[in-house]
């Protein structure tokens, strides 16, 4: 309180550091920019949408990036929604959809859809479940909270923890189309706003359930059999895995530019290959 | 004369300028409010406004979608509830500490890192929040998900605690000496001094205290987003501290971005906004009210005996409450039995033996949150420090983050920092010094510092959404860093301005009467007299300002990021990367990505923490000289 009744007066020598610290700064800023971009003329282009393509998507960017030195391909997530609303709104130059294009989303645009690969979604819980299979119906029993405990499906006795998508998921939209029937899920689900967030939270919950896209699956998560049949790309591609579903990109209009390369990068073998070493399905097999 | 009429018209320009400056600042306020609640209005028309408010289904997205907010609005409550029961004693217990029984040595070491406790980004808190705290809590207490209410409540009890302590240790500094001495004289010990005169003296400010605090707690995204569990239901029974809730904020920062603009479920979300904005400009109008009856040295405001008795009453029956249902019925009553027994004993104790009593728990309560303190940057920085290689810091990101480093993000927060004390500076300072210097004390200046309380109480996902929505979308520019350089300007521009108008004031009027009576101009005065000597305030306002806006994410995370980029750019409307949001999405969706977000927050928490330390070196510096 001292402060308010003095006087505090600043020198000339405190002024000048505090002006040549910002100079400094401002010298840096550019340098670094500089130093990085080379004064070259990039090309930037940007993806936003589902967090399912993200990783695979961002894979495919790097590379190309390599072998393009003035690309520039900035990925974020979102979610599938976010994906049409950025690319109608010119926010982001290609959407990325882990679900279909919903008739109302392509009224009155002029949207192109690429199918880029093929996913299968999977049901996991924490390593040591001793439930390994599940019925489609057990699974919307248990979203839906009739069924509580997993003693109740030959397990031990705890209380099941569910673990779900947000409302902007694609994930999620399929999910509720085809397990839960387009019903709703229990209000005591715990939303979280990506796969990464979904698998991590089920690999450090003993008692969780959760749905995921085919490459989270790792070690860390046990992934259940739907009625005897593994979550496998083998089975994604022969459909005898029930859960499954096209990954697309979109664009407003014919893609031109970065956008239209890049595009064709990931339907050639190359990216093709890519993406089945990412653990998704390819679409040209 | 000519010169005269010269300087004439150059004073008038000058005005001018000032007073253009607080009419942007004053201006950005009306708009933002006007912007919010003109756009969430569809949704009060589909809904009425009691079926938005006291709806309890939650389900924007659900077959029959149903837009009631009642649930979030409880969470939000109970939340922020449950955080002041932990952070208010523990606040007021270091406040006295700091005030009354601290060493001068001691206080010089412990207020300071108390300060420190506040700079540390809300992102940085809900990270250590995730991976300790929540697996912490599901471990010792053997629950199924320690993502819950009882995870968010003690998160923002810590972050409010350094509000609570620095303010409620000014009000205690601040009351008079002759109480104590007068209370010493009449034979009364230390703390009963300290229990009945010199606390309830202080009273208003620290309620002043707990209002901010809570502020704090009701506006913050981040950190409860992180590890509130985030579904929308009201705990059943409502004292389930386990449950997991969904406060207001957290609902904005999944929902905004994936929403389809124009849609009823974005209509919602700007009701949310709305009415989050509605609440923290009532306690924030409250709290300004307050501290404006301290600073007039009006009457000491007292609760009627009542309250206080109901109020007690009511927290003694939550806590016994939280007990029984953390550690079970019996240690419950055991425990309260224990407390009963100390109450009563009380009163055969001696004085003496009260008063050491007290002082162990102050001393123990002090220790607790340096403790806190400790662990939290301990456990940041063991864990980070092994991850910080030059690779690390000059490299971009590759494959999610888990290889390459985090440059970028680097340059562009300091990019977005930057640029938002750029344009935040000016008008700041401006219209500061058109408010303090210029101005009479009229209708239109109260009107101009009330918006300038209202802003500064706002919390900071209020400006995401509005520059989301706003520029992002409805002008067009799409995420930008322009976009977060304006959002974040917004968001410490009553900073900047609140504290120069301090640094005006602390310089002694004899000093301009005596530069103007000299024959120097307004401007002259205030040029070569007045700026000099506020200078350092300023400069402390500012560097504040700048470790506050490196640390926020939620005002960027709509509006000016993106999670991976290679190139650094100069382009205003390019996407950046930034610390605090590389940090989020890693530790939220980045599965196997530990070492790097230690990194990322060992780099974001020094960055921020050396910017503070800036601040309070100079404060130090300049107080001292004084002396």
């Amino acid at each position: 309180m001292t402060i308010s009744n003095s006087v505090m007066v600043m020198n000339r020598k405190t002024m000048s550091i505090v002006g040549v610290a910002a100079v400094i700064f401002a010298v840096f800023l550019v340098f670094a920019s500089g130093c990085v971009s080379q004064g070259e003329e990039a090309e930037t282009i940007t993806l936003a949408g589902s967090t399912t393509v993200l990783p695979v998507a961002q894979t495919v960017a790097e590379i190309y990036m390599d072998e393009h030195a003035t690309a520039d391909i900035q990925v974020s997530g979102g979610g599938s929604s976010v994906g049409v609303t950025a690319v109608k709104e010119g926010t982001a130059d290609i959407g990325m959809l882990s679900r279909e294009l919903k008739d109302s989303e392509k009224e009155g645009s002029n949207l192109e859809e690429f199918v880029i690969a093929k996913d299968g979604i999977a049901l996991i819980a924490y390593p040591s479940n001793t439930v390994s299979d599940l019925t489609l119906a057990q699974i919307k029993d248990i979203y839906q909270g009739k069924i509580t405990n997993w003693k109740e499906l030959g397990g031990a006795d705890m209380k099941i923890v569910l673990i779900g998508r947000d409302s902007a998921s694609g994930t999620r939209e399929f999910f509720t189309e085809f397990v839960l029937k387009k019903e709703d899920a229990a209000s005591t689900m715990q939303e979280y706003s990506s796969n990464g967030a979904v698998q991590q939270a089920v690999a450090q919950t003993p008692g969780a359930i959760g749905y995921v896209s085919l490459e989270f699956v790792d070690d860390s998560v046990k992934a259940f059999t739907l009625s005897g049949i593994a979550p496998t790309v083998e089975n994604v591609i022969n459909n005898t895995y029930g859960l499954n579903r096209p990954l697309l990109m979109i664009t407003d209009g014919e893609p031109t530019g970065l956008a239209k390369k890049f595009l064709d990068f990931i339907l050639s073998d190359e990216g093709q290959n890519i993406i089945a070493e990412n653990g998704f399905v390819p679409v040209n097999v | 004369m000519n010169t005269h009429l010269m300087s004439g018209w150059k004073e008038t320009g000058i005005k001018s300028v000032w007073l253009a400056t607080a009419l942007i600042a004053a201006s950005a306020v009306v708009f933002i409010l006007g912007y919010l609640v003109l756009t969430s209005l569809p949704i009060f028309f589909e809904t009425g406004v009691s079926g938005f408010l006291f709806n309890t289904v939650w389900n924007p997205t659900g077959v029959v979608p149903s837009y009631g907010i009642a649930t979030l609005l409880i969470d939000t409550l109970l939340v922020t509830f449950g955080a002041m029961i932990f952070a208010v004693p523990l606040g007021i217990i270091c406040a006295v500490f700091l005030a009354y029984l601290a060493p001068q040595k001691v206080r010089d070491i412990v207020k300071p890192a108390i300060e420190l406790l506040a700079g540390i980004p809300s992102v940085v808190y809900g990270f250590f929040g995730m991976v300790v705290l929540c697996s912490l809590l599901q471990n010792v207490l053997d629950i199924p998900s320690g993502f819950s209410w009882l995870a968010a409540s003690i998160l923002l009890g810590i972050m409010a605690l350094p509000t609570i302590v620095s303010v409620s240790e000014d009000a205690l500094y601040v009351v008079p000496k002759d109480y104590t001495e007068a209370s010493l004289g009449l034979g009364a010990t230390k703390w009963q001094t300290i229990s009945r005169v010199l606390i309830p003296a202080a009273a208003s400010g620290i309620s002043a205290a707990v209002i901010l605090g809570m502020g704090r707690a009701i506006g913050e995204t981040m950190a409860v987003m992180m590890v509130a569990g985030n579904a929308a239901v009201i705990p059943s029974p409502i004292w389930d501290v386990l449950s997991p809730v969904r406060t207001l904020t957290a609902t904005l920062g999944i929902e905004l971005a994936e929403v389809a603009s124009g849609s009823m479920h974005y209509y919602a979300l700007f009701g949310v906004a709305a009415v989050l904005l509605a609440i923290t400009l009532v306690i924030n109008l409250i709290s300004v009210r307050i501290t404006k009856k301290i600073q007039s040295g009006g009457s000491v405001f007292s609760m009627p005996a009542q309250i206080k008795k109901i109020l007690k009453l009511c927290g003694v029956i939550f806590a016994v409450c939280i007990l029984m249902y953390a550690i079970g019925i019996v240690p419950t009553l055991i425990l309260t039995a224990i407390v009963f027994g100390l109450f009563f004993l009380r009163r055969i104790m001696s004085h003496r033996s009260i008063e050491r009593t007290a002082f162990g728990i102050i001393y123990a309560g002090t220790f607790l949150v340096i403790g806190i303190l400790f662990v939290i940057l301990a456990n940041i920085f063991i864990n980070g420090i092994p991850a910080i290689s030059w690779e690390f810091l000059t490299t971009a990101p590759r494959n999610m983050g888990l290889e390459g480093g985090i440059f970028p993000a680097i340059i562009g927060t300091l990019q977005l920092v930057g640029g938002a004390i750029l344009l935040a500076l000016p008008i700041g300072i401006g219209s500061a010094i058109y408010l303090h210097e210029y101005s009479r004390d009229n209708v239109a200046t109260r009107l101009l510092r009330t918006g300038n309380d209202l802003l500064s109480g706002t919390p900071s996902i209020v400006f995401g959404v509005f520059g989301f929505a706003f520029l992002v979308i409805f002008l067009g520019w799409g995420v930008c860093m322009l976009a977060g350089m304006i959002c974040l300007a917004l968001m410490v521009l009553p900073t900047i301005i609140k504290t120069t108008e301090e640094a005006l004031r602390s310089v002694p009027n004899s000093l301009r009467e005596a530069s103007l009576g000299l024959g120097a101009t307004k401007w002259q005065t205030l040029k070569k007299v007045v700026l000099p000597s506020a200078a350092p305030g300023i400069l402390t306002g500012t560097i504040l300002s700048i470790g506050r806006a490196a640390g926020e994410t939620a005002p960027i995370m709509f509006t000016a990021v993106v999670f991976s980029k290679r190139f650094i750019s100069m382009d205003l409307f390019d996407p950046v990367m930034a610390l605090p949001f590389h940090l989020y999405v890693l530790s939220t969706s980045v599965p196997g990505s530990e070492t790097q977000q230690y990194g990322t927050a060992v780099v974001l928490i020094s960055l921020v923490m050396a910017i503070y330390l800036v601040a309070i070196v100079i404060r130090k510096r300049f107080q001292k000289r004084l002396l």
